[in-house]
């Protein structure tokens, strides 16, 4: 009992770890519920890389405002817009196909942020702004990441149905007057949004994960929208909070735990679950071919 | 057709470009009432732009498409579309049912949950077309003509009456080719219009009563047997441009030397 109150419990007696908890329950919140939508749109790779194009607008914005959440926001939306219409842009006027324009502009982008953080004064903002420190949050970065769950978690409360229809068969969305279109670019600020807010607590490089892990974990495992959804809240909860008192315990980067946690528990998913799973799939393909033998006899 | 059909979907003059491609040139044709109508022509003749413009797709260069005295976009409700079967993620987490309850979403406002009426609707449509049995199971989980058969209930419950396929018989076995002309002649036996775009002509002439010929303009329409004479068709595929729509390949294929 001892051990486990020494595991679990006294970890969060100190105001750090409150704060990093609170963060991560926030941040579960949306980033489950956004994350699956991205895989399901098959946008994964994408986020990953829109992430990274936000440092520049986030760092110009934090040059020159401070840590001003208004600002940090748009700056970062304003990077991940030119980022995204840039590269449909460079698509259309030359040769380049559209993940190739990308793929070069997201990574000029994320070299321009480098470049910025390098030149700020100390080293602690350059390794906050790349991995981010879940344990040092302060409560302006709680106020964001309320707010961005809120917004997140309001926009799915009225548009699920658009959204569904959007990710599930965009034609028949539009086929029976739907904006796909608002509902995409919507996505896009969301996603920016969530990105932003889960800057402190993961930064650029990470917080995909705490999105995008646990949506491919419940993929794994449901076979309804609902489902899938509430899983991934679920499993994002769970591996945050696991890697918060691993990070605490074991005393590593608080991002990187949260985001080898959720890898965990991706991998096993993927190697248990018992209809989509690797041991599965084994398992049916042996059936199917002792069926054949059978058959053959 | 002997007796004066009324026509429920009328396009006049309708020109639809596409930057500097002509899609659709100056079509004009009338669709009866309770019809079962294939589109046919060789690629690129425009037969999914017809489908589309009706939705108001793509803006009209010329011309416009009517339900009545309305025009066709102001009537969504009443129009059902079924996209193409490959443009769907079959491993998408959805239940059947899930998929059927997306034809009531358009009807509902953001607030409103979805009402017993809509669930009986759902109900109806799934066993109308027989599926009520595999209500629970993913989409994946089914043969290629019962996946087609979820969104053909998805249009029933949707509530249209006319029907919009785009090509429905592509990727179908023998049986699932069957089965859905044998839906769709249930249908039409019970008054809906459906306008189909159809790939092989084989099919059209085996399955649907109407024919719209295209070729970007509009090379014949009427009853299939007088709309798809080898004179039309030879002046619809004259000059297309894929091989495997040319229709004197299949002539060939039939003289094949034993």
């Amino acid at each position: 009992m001892s051990t486990l109150h020494h595991l679990f419990v006294e970890p969060f007696t100190f105001e750090f770890m409150q704060r990093g908890l609170l963060s991560a329950v926030l941040l579960s919140l949306s980033g489950g519920l956004l994350g699956s939508i991205l895989v399901l749109r098959r946008l994964a790779l994408m986020g990953d890389a829109l992430a990274h194009s936000l440092l520049p607008g986030v760092a110009l914005a934090y040059l020159l405002f401070g840590a001003n959440l208004v600002a940090l926001f748009l700056g970062g939306l304003f990077a991940g817009l030119l980022t995204t219409a840039g590269s449909a842009l460079l698509s259309r006027l030359t040769r380049v196909k559209e993940d190739a324009a990308f793929g070069s502009l997201f990574v000029v982008f994320f070299a321009t942020g480098i470049a910025l953080v390098s030149a700020m004064k100390t080293r602690i903002d350059f390794m906050h702004f790349l991995f981010g420190n879940i344990l040092a949050v302060s409560p302006a970065d709680l106020w964001l990441a309320s707010a961005a769950c809120v917004v997140t978690l309001g926009t799915f409360a009225v548009f699920h149905r658009s959204i569904l229809l959007e990710t599930f068969d965009p034609v028949f969305h539009r086929a029976t007057g739907g904006r796909g279109a608002v509902t995409h670019v919507a996505l896009l600020c969301l996603t920016v949004v969530n990105l932003v807010a889960a800057l402190q607590a993961m930064g650029v490089v990470l917080a995909l994960g705490l999105f995008l892990l646990p949506a491919v974990t419940a993929y794994l495992w449901c076979d309804r929208i609902g489902q899938l959804l509430a899983t991934a809240v679920g499993v994002a909860l769970a591996g945050s909070v696991l890697g918060i008192l691993l990070s605490y315990h074991v005393n590593l980067a608080s991002g990187a735990s949260i985001v080898l946690t959720l890898g965990a528990m991706f991998f096993l998913s993927a190697i248990a679950s018992p209809h989509y799973g690797i041991v599965a799939r084994l398992r049916a393909e042996r059936r199917e071919a002792r069926s054949v033998l059978h058959t053959a006899d | 057709m002997d007796h004066a059909a009324h026509n429920i979907l009328r396009f006049r003059d309708v020109t639809v470009r596409y930057g500097a491609t002509t899609a659709l040139e100056h079509v004009t044709v009338s669709i009866p009432c309770g019809s079962l109508t294939a589109i046919v022509g060789p690629n690129g003749a425009g037969k999914s732009t017809l489908l589309r413009s009706i939705l108001g797709w793509h803006p009209l260069e010329t011309g416009e498409i009517r339900i009545g005295d309305t025009h066709t976009e102001h009537l969504l409700p009443r129009l059902a579309y079924l996209p193409q079967r490959q443009t769907i993620d079959w491993d998408f987490p959805i239940t059947v049912r899930g998929v059927v309850e997306q034809g009531r979403y358009p009807a509902l406002r953001w607030y409103q949950r979805m009402g017993s009426e809509d669930q009986n609707r759902v109900s109806r449509a799934l066993a109308e077309l027989d599926i009520s049995e595999l209500a629970d199971r993913q989409i994946r989980m089914l043969s290629g003509g019962q996946q087609q058969r979820v969104f053909l209930a998805r249009a029933l419950a949707q509530g249209a009456d006319i029907f919009l396929l785009d090509e429905p018989f592509a990727g179908l076995d023998l049986h699932a080719t069957d089965e859905l002309a044998h839906i769709l002649h249930a249908w039409e036996a019970q008054g809906r219009t459906v306008l189909a775009v159809v790939h092989d002509l084989a099919l059209a002439r085996a399955h649907f009563r109407q024919a719209v010929l295209l070729n970007r303009q509009l090379i014949a329409s009427g009853p299939i047997e007088a709309a798809l004479t080898p004179a039309n068709i030879d002046a619809a595929y004259r000059g297309g441009r894929c091989v495997h729509d040319d229709p004197l390949r299949l002539t060939r294929t039939a003289h094949f030397p034993e």
